[in-house]
């Protein structure tokens, strides 16, 4: 589905240039489930964001799709992305001024889909996860648990291939940690192919492979 | 998605209430001022344009040279100038001449209705004496009547107001009325027109045109036929044949004065120069200041629009640093939404639609502003601006286009910067401000301050001016002294028994007949000169006739000599009391040696002789903007008593109701079919200040509107830092910092500025109200206390400004601040 080869990216401080990320090979197949694990500051998040093709990378190649990432343009790049993958973040990233279902709604209007699809689109989601009585509710009216499954209803709407979690439940308490990642297992099943990243053994355990970063190496 | 992207601008609005309404209002209340500005610009620059001719009338203008060098440039011409001009020049298609009634602080109407011998009285005020081409030359629209309304003497043409307010829905056609003036006499007069002011401006304010004929002024004019050197005072117009150039026109005429005026002028020992103003450009005239309206300045214009365009500036980019103060928060939003597929199209538009809404919701409320301030301005104006938006659509759709680019401009920083981020960068929502856009901050936030400490130190110089002109000895008694006016003839002729009735009322100390007093326009002077001199060394006097009573009522000083006395049966019409800007100015030795001497003035052809019987202490017979210059009092015998248009009456009293109740009582028994008026002498003379007053309101006016739009810029900035330094203060707070050692860091950085504002502002505002001051010959000095004001009053609003932000931030919860990190 998707491969690094030789990815690199730094910052230049000075003199020094600190490398984020050290010669990354990685190849993700459909319907893997994969864990990045690591101590901090080891590099997960940068990893995700670039398999994300949320942060640009200096060097390397990144295939995704059959497609050279490292070839796109910035437009061309979040067209790819907007189509195939799906965020979820430790802090939800909701949009406070929205409500439940607005914010899930949100990437199909970015896909330009017609109001009534859209409407059976997230109707099937609000149900699948059980919280069509939160949909008029804003944001900061739920729980952590609450709002961290809307983030994942919103990733899901647009039926991507990928899903991408950083540290899906960090900002959770451990049932409703288990609770998400016992969701994320079963749309493994179903299918999805997810990377996530994460501190915890529990939760990498949920998944098929873990990838151990130490420096922005992948430790062998 | 444009409905998402609403929803969103309203909730975000709605979300921050404060915030927006202060945004929104700041916007709206620079564009307001602007309209408002914008309006009387139009309106300034609009004078004369409704006139069909406008492009080919002119008014003949005066230069008049004195003693060689001396210029004074007027808009007046002797009364036979106009027809003159006709016959000589081809090109001048008609022309009219133009007085208004320069004695009439009022003018008395009178309408006997018939039924019992009822007579209707209205003071009114505003007449003015011309020909019949007068409404062939200009414009008007009749009601009743037309352009020929004034072809037979004793005619009157009146508005539509004046009809109204004497005839009520019926006609006025063919109604004879007494119109009773001290200019030109008591006379019948036939309302042959009735006419509706035009909505645009004309520098003509006429509310009634009475025909030259029929009354004293035509006896006047037909006194001198041919003189074209002396009596300048009418206005003169010219129509000239279309296509003709009024340059070469003017270039004629000093071939012109030199065939019919220059033997008069050389034995009145001065000569003039004539010019011609178009019409439409009477009003901004520089050349010529005492015009039938006072003229508005066109300097006056470009400082007004110069703040018109600082002010909106100022807010819009108040507007786009609130608006931006909080991009931070939306930075995350942006974040959020790009990496859920939003493309950089679409949050520009986002962005730029959101503002633009806003600024949409700020131009509808700066109309509502506009239209509830409108009156006030016109007040302060000194105008009558009506808006209407079938007049004024241009001018609207102007603002509504600026309102719209201030919008997007608000609108490009989260749009264009904040999209233009990789979405993990701008997720964290942490976006360092370059030193640059800090500094920008900082700098408009002086410039701000500037203008109004500027406006602050104004406000306080007019005030303690106008507190100087009010308490300064004007060399004579201003108090308790009470004017009546003589508008009539049968009040001059009643004035005398009055005055003596007056006098026998217990408050009344005493009471004289006068024909002007100080602080109103007095025309009449005299050129004086001594023995051994010439007419050419003449010293331009004013003169005022008075009788017995008056120097004393007015308590005029006496330096030298005596005043004038029943018990000096020589005291007529040649004895003068002068005072004391004469003595010197014609060159006595000294008050005491001027005593006795006479001095003199030509008139066609004869030397006339006065004695000087008395000196007087300089008194401010004129407003505090002019020196006191030579003036001289000659005394009008008793038997024609018919001279004086005003009773003065001094009075001590602590009830002055019941005084005026007294002298009401007795005018009606002398006067039965007149109203009784009276006035003030101090606040008559403060009449002269009015456009001071307008001044000082429309300086508070704008000081108000500055101060409030500053401290905007200073509050955007304050919440600006407060929000950049959210985790320093977090970090501070930790480390044991106090609230109040927080609000003193980020209100300490302001403070600076504010004092940075000051010092630059000082310098200038110094030198513009030293300029403004130079107007009064007498005038108070800009004390430091003006500046220790201002700057205490800059400071206490700039504190309680940030104050705001500054607590908040202090008193929030440093590990909310930082965990958010």
């Amino acid at each position: 589905m998707l491969e690094l080869k030789g990815i690199y990216k730094w910052v230049n401080t000075g003199n020094n240039r600190i490398f984020l990320l050290k010669d990354v090979d990685l190849s993700v197949k459909p319907g893997e489930f994969i864990s990045i694990m690591g101590p901090s500051g080891s590099g997960k998040s940068t990893l995700l964001n670039v398999i994300g093709m949320l942060d640009t990378f200096d060097q390397g190649e990144y295939n995704f799709l059959h497609e050279s990432v490292h070839q796109l343009k910035v437009k061309q790049r979040s067209a790819l992305y907007k189509q195939y993958i799906g965020f979820v973040f430790q802090a939800y990233h909701l949009i406070d001024e929205l409500t439940v279902y607005e914010n899930i709604e949100t990437p199909l209007i970015y896909q330009n889909i017609k109001t009534s699809e859209r409407k059976a689109l997230v109707a099937d989601v609000l149900d699948r996860f059980q919280i069509v009585g939160k949909k008029d509710l804003f944001p900061t009216q739920l729980s952590g648990g609450q709002q961290q499954l809307v983030g994942i209803a919103r990733a899901l709407i647009a039926k991507p291939k990928l899903l991408l979690a950083d540290e899906p439940t960090g900002n959770l308490n451990s049932k409703q940690g288990e609770e998400i990642m016992s969701l994320f297992r079963e749309l493994n099943r179903e299918g999805m192919t997810i990377i996530q990243v994460t501190h915890s053994e529990k939760n990498a355990a949920y998944g098929s492979r873990i990838i151990n970063l130490l420096d922005g190496m992948v430790a062998q | 998605m444009f409905k998402n992207y609403f929803k969103i601008a309203w909730r975000s609005m709605m979300k921050n209430k404060t915030f927006s309404f202060i945004n929104v209002f700041g916007l709206s209340s620079g564009l307001a001022c602007c309209m408002l500005i914008a309006l009387y610009i139009n309106n300034e620059t609009s004078y004369d344009t409704y006139h069909r001719d406008a492009g080919n009338i002119y008014q003949l203008g005066t230069t008049f040279v004195l003693g060689g060098t001396e210029k004074e440039t007027m808009p007046n011409t002797p009364a036979p100038m106009a027809e003159g001009m006709r016959r000589e020049f081809p090109e001048v298609e008609a022309s009219t001449h133009l007085l208004g009634l320069f004695a009439d602080d009022k003018t008395l109407l009178q309408y006997n209705t018939g039924s019992d011998a009822e007579v209707k009285s209205f003071y009114e005020t505003k007449g003015f004496l011309t020909d019949s081409s007068f409404f062939r030359v200009f414009s008007y629209r009749f009601i009743e009547g037309g352009v020929n309304s004034l072809d037979h003497p004793n005619t009157v043409v009146i508005n539509e107001e004046i009809a109204k307010k004497m005839f009520g829905n019926g006609s006025a056609i063919n109604k004879v009325i007494r119109i009773n003036s001290s200019t030109n006499g008591a006379y019948d007069y036939t309302i042959t027109g009735v006419f509706r002011p035009s909505s645009k401006p004309s520098h003509i304010d006429g509310r009634f045109f009475m025909s030259i004929g029929g009354g004293d002024m035509e006896q006047y004019i037909k006194r001198r036929p041919n003189d074209y050197a002396t009596n300048n005072m009418f206005y003169t117009y010219l129509k000239l044949k279309p296509g003709s150039d009024y340059k070469k026109l003017e270039s004629k005429l000093p071939s012109f004065l030199e065939k019919y005026a220059k033997r008069d002028l050389q034995a009145m020992g001065f000569d003039k120069q004539q010019f011609l103003i178009p019409l439409k450009e009477i009003h901004l005239s520089k050349q010529v200041k005492n015009n039938v309206t006072p003229p508005g300045s066109r300097s006056y214009l470009y400082i007004l629009a110069s703040i018109a365009l600082f002010t909106l500036l100022i807010a819009c980019i108040n507007f786009m640093n609130l608006s931006t103060a909080r991009s931070s928060k939306r930075s995350s939003e942006v974040g959020v939404r790009k990496v859920l597929g939003a493309m950089r199209g679409g949050l520009i538009r986002q962005f730029l639609g959101e503002s633009v809404l806003l600024a949409l919701i700020a131009f509808v409320l700066a109309i509502f502003l506009m239209y509830i301030l409108l009156p006030f301005f016109n007040e302060a104006s000194g105008r009558n601006i009506i808006f209407s938006f079938a007049q004024n659509w241009l001018m609207v759709t102007g603002f509504l286009i600026m309102a719209i680019v201030a919008g997007l401009i608000a609108g490009s920083y989260p749009a264009f910067y904040l999209s233009s981020f990789v979405p993990v960068k701008v997720l964290k929502g942490k976006l360092a401000n370059t030193l640059a856009v800090v500094s920008l901050r900082k700098f408009l936030v002086v410039f701000q301050f500037v203008i109004s400490v500027i406006l602050i130190i104004s406000s306080v110089v007019i005030a303690s001016q106008m507190q100087y002109m009010r308490n300064k000895d004007l060399g004579f008694t201003k108090d308790q002294q009470l004017i009546i006016p003589l508008r009539s003839e049968a009040a001059k002729k009643a004035a005398k028994s009055l005055k003596n009735e007056l006098k026998s009322i217990p408050d009344v100390v005493s009471a004289g007949a006068t024909m002007y007093y100080p602080g109103i326009f007095n025309p009449s002077d005299n050129l004086y000169y001594k023995d051994g001199q010439s007419m050419h060394e003449g010293i331009r006097t004013r003169m005022n006739h008075v009788d017995f009573d008056l120097l004393p009522t007015l308590g005029v000083k006496i330096v030298a000599g005596r005043l004038f006395s029943r018990a000096f049966p020589s005291d007529t019409a040649l004895r003068i009391v002068v005072n004391e800007a004469l003595v010197k100015e014609i060159g006595f030795p000294s008050s005491e040696k001027a005593v006795g001497q006479n001095i003199h003035f030509d008139w066609q052809g004869q030397k006339y002789d006065f004695g000087i019987i008395g000196v007087v202490k300089d008194f401010h017979y004129e407003s505090l903007h002019l020196p006191i210059t030579p003036f001289a009092f000659q005394v009008v015998a008793q038997n024609s008593g018919t001279a004086f248009n005003y009773l003065l009456v001094h009075a001590n009293t602590t009830n002055m109701n019941n005084l005026i109740q007294s002298a009401r009582n007795e005018w009606h028994k002398l006067n039965p079919d007149e109203p009784f008026e009276y006035s003030f002498l101090d606040t008559d003379f403060l009449k002269n200040y009015e456009s001071e007053k307008r001044l000082s309101s429309l300086v508070s006016y704008f000081t108000i509107i500055a101060i409030l739009i500053s401290c905007l810029g200073l509050f955007g900035l304050a919440a600006f830092s407060a929000e950049q330094r959210t985790k320093e203060i977090g970090v501070r707070k930790v480390l044991g910092a106090s609230a109040g050692s927080i609000v003193g860091l980020l209100s300490k950085e302001f403070l600076k500025l504010v004092l940075i504002a000051f010092v630059i502002a000082s310098p200038v505002a110094w030198w513009v109200m030293n300029k403004w001051l130079q107007d009064f010959a007498y005038r108070t000095s800009i004390s430091w206390t003006a500046f220790v004001i201002t700057a205490t009053i800059a400071l206490v609003i700039a504190m309680l400004t940030i104050s705001f932000q500054a607590v908040k931030a202090a008193i929030a919860n440093p590990v909310k601040s930082l965990r958010t990190e």
